[in-house]
């Protein structure tokens, strides 16, 4: 057996082990290199940043936990650019799977242990502000400090909810949910996941029906994301924002260029780029305010990618060169390979 | 009778909802939201056939003792163990929401316990190993064997440096060519299977709302 034949039948787990080494050991020992937004993910923070308390968007957490190590820091991303801009978010799920995905990427921007977080407020506690009569968003904040209320030193704001967030969840058959929420959210969701009526809230006062929101983020592991073009662009109008896992960008261009979709996070990378953008990246010479101290998840497991890829690259160059040098082009037969 | 009626009501419900989307009348709208109120409720009746038919043939794969039987405890625990649970225990329903906002990482309930310890593990573990097997079979099988599998292999490598912050290092123009290959040669690929398969499906429509497919209602069309 030749060299080369040797090489063309090395045992897998020597792959799988380079791999491992190559997944574990960025963690350790972090690259940080820059990363450059392209045009797609510009395109969403852009619209966003041009957003603020008077509008409300839709962030669709699309996805299960298998791809959540790319679905999820895109949420989370736009979760926090919404927050830190006080826009109200309507959090809704495809899956009954995503509706806990959707708790986890919630829960991730307003624990206290993450970098730059931002307090939760429950519906209970800012009853007082509601029964003054104050539904403004600047108004609510400014009742709430006055009541001794005052920010962690570590918080970046405030969410109230009701006013910033409403956790609408997981509904069946959501392509309806879609249509439905064209005439009315509350007809879909009389309630949020807990229990507090869509009705009493000042967000939904605001904004009762998908043709008064000004987009809808999807995050989505499937052609789920898909019910989103077909039954809210395409019906009432709506802008609509794809994040979607690698595999799946490709799928996506088309609807870019078509102008049916706003922009798109393609997998860790683009939630990189986004994490990025909300750093105040302004390689472009535009300013951006920075709304994050720190990068996110997807900026750290690009370190990761970097390695991972190389490996790869590594791997089918040399088992190129093991097949042309071996002359197993000429149609040689391989033995034993395992 | 037991065939005709179910293709009357396809073809009248498919042409109705066919012109009712372009019909922007009060009427209209009124009884599209009619629609969207009760396909959910006519859908719950398929969970119902769904469930009854799965545990069907799982208690008989237990009962005959077959082959790998002992998974279907597997389906079976889960399948009516979670609803039980949810139903005594209402506060473990909605994926945790209420035991984690706000900091307060509080795990309660069986559902929130299944979810975050069985769940989100095993559906991560799942996919993370798409990585090992990838690799290996970048290594095993991507060739270049011919001219197309050539330009292939080339486009892989450069969109893979491009996707990634080292790949500028090593050349300035890998993520440019990288995004410029997604874009055009990429988009114009995808579009044409895109326009396909659309036409595929509303020629495909078009003949179950007409009759002329049947194979929905089984007996192959007979």
């Amino acid at each position: 057996m030749s060299i080369w034949e040797k090489m063309l039948n090395l045992d897998r787990r020597w792959i799988f082990l380079l791999i491992g080494i190559a997944c574990v050991v960025p963690f350790f020992t972090p690259l940080g290199l820059p990363i450059l937004p392209s045009a797609e993910v510009l395109g969403i923070y852009d619209h966003i940043e041009g957003l603020g308390p008077d509008n409300a968007i839709f962030v669709g957490f699309d996805f299960d936990p298998g791809t959540a190590a790319e679905n999820m820091p895109m949420g989370v991303a736009v979760l926090r650019h919404a927050f830190a801009r006080n826009i109200p978010v309507f959090i809704t799920a495809y899956t009954p799977l995503g509706q806990g995905m959707a708790a986890m990427g919630l829960a991730e921007v307003t624990d206290e242990s993450t970098p730059d977080y931002f307090k939760y407020v429950y519906w209970e506690e800012w009853a007082f502000v509601r029964e003054q009569g104050i539904i403004d968003r600047a108004e609510i904040e400014e009742a709430w400090i006055a009541e001794g209320n005052s920010l962690p030193e570590n918080a970046s704001g405030w969410v109230f909810e009701g006013r910033d967030v409403a956790m609408l969840g997981f509904l069946p058959y959501f392509h309806l949910v879609i249509l439905g929420m064209s005439s009315s959210i509350s007809s879909q969701y009389p309630t949020d996941v807990g229990g507090t009526p869509l009705e009493d809230m000042p967000m939904y006062q605001e904004h009762k029906s998908l043709r008064e929101i000004d987009l809808a983020v999807t995050t989505a592991g499937s052609s789920a994301c898909m019910a989103w073009i077909t039954y809210g662009r395409e019906k009432i109008g709506l802008p609509i924002a794809f994040g979607v896992t690698a595999v799946m960008a490709t799928d996506y261009f088309i609807y870019i260029q078509s102008g049916q979709i706003i922009g798109q996070m393609g997998g860790l990378r683009g939630a990189a780029e986004y994490e990025t953008l909300l750093m105040g990246w302004s390689g472009d010479g535009i300013d951006r305010e920075a709304y994050a101290s720190t990068p996110g998840k997807a900026f750290v497991g690009m370190d990761v990618q970097n390695i991972a890829h190389l490996l790869i690259i590594f791997l089918v160059i040399l088992g190129n060169i093991a097949f042309f040098a071996g002359g197993f082009h000429k149609k040689t037969k391989l033995k034993g390979r395992r | 009778m037991k065939r005709s009626i179910p293709l009357a009501i396809v073809m009248v419900g498919g042409i109705l909802f066919m012109i009712q989307y372009f019909i922007p009348h009060q009427y209209s709208q009124t009884l599209f939201d009619y629609y969207t109120e009760w396909a959910p409720l006519v859908g719950a009746f398929a969970l119902v056939l769904g469930v009854g038919s799965l545990s069907r043939l799982h208690s008989h794969k237990i009962k005959r003792k077959a082959k790998n039987w002992q998974y279907s405890y597997a389906v079976l625990i889960p399948l009516f163990g979670v609803p039980f649970f949810a139903l005594i225990m209402p506060e473990s329903l909605g994926g945790g929401i209420m035991q984690t906002m706000g900091g307060d990482r509080v795990t309660q309930g069986v559902f929130d316990f299944t979810y975050m310890n069985v769940q989100v593990p095993i559906q991560a573990t799942m996919f993370s190993l798409l990585a090992f097997y990838i690799a290996s079979a970048a290594f095993r099988a991507f060739r270049a064997k011919s001219a197309l599998a050539s330009v292939l292999l080339i486009a892989a490598i450069i969109v893979m440096l491009g996707q990634v912050p080292i790949g500028e290092l090593i050349g300035k123009w890998f993520p440019k060519i990288g995004l410029w290959i997604l874009r055009y040669p990429n988009l114009g690929a995808k579009r044409a299977i895109a326009l396909g398969v659309g036409f595929g499906m509303l020629a495909t429509q078009l003949k179950i709302i007409f009759g002329v497919e049947r194979n929905w209602l089984g007996g192959a069309g007979e």
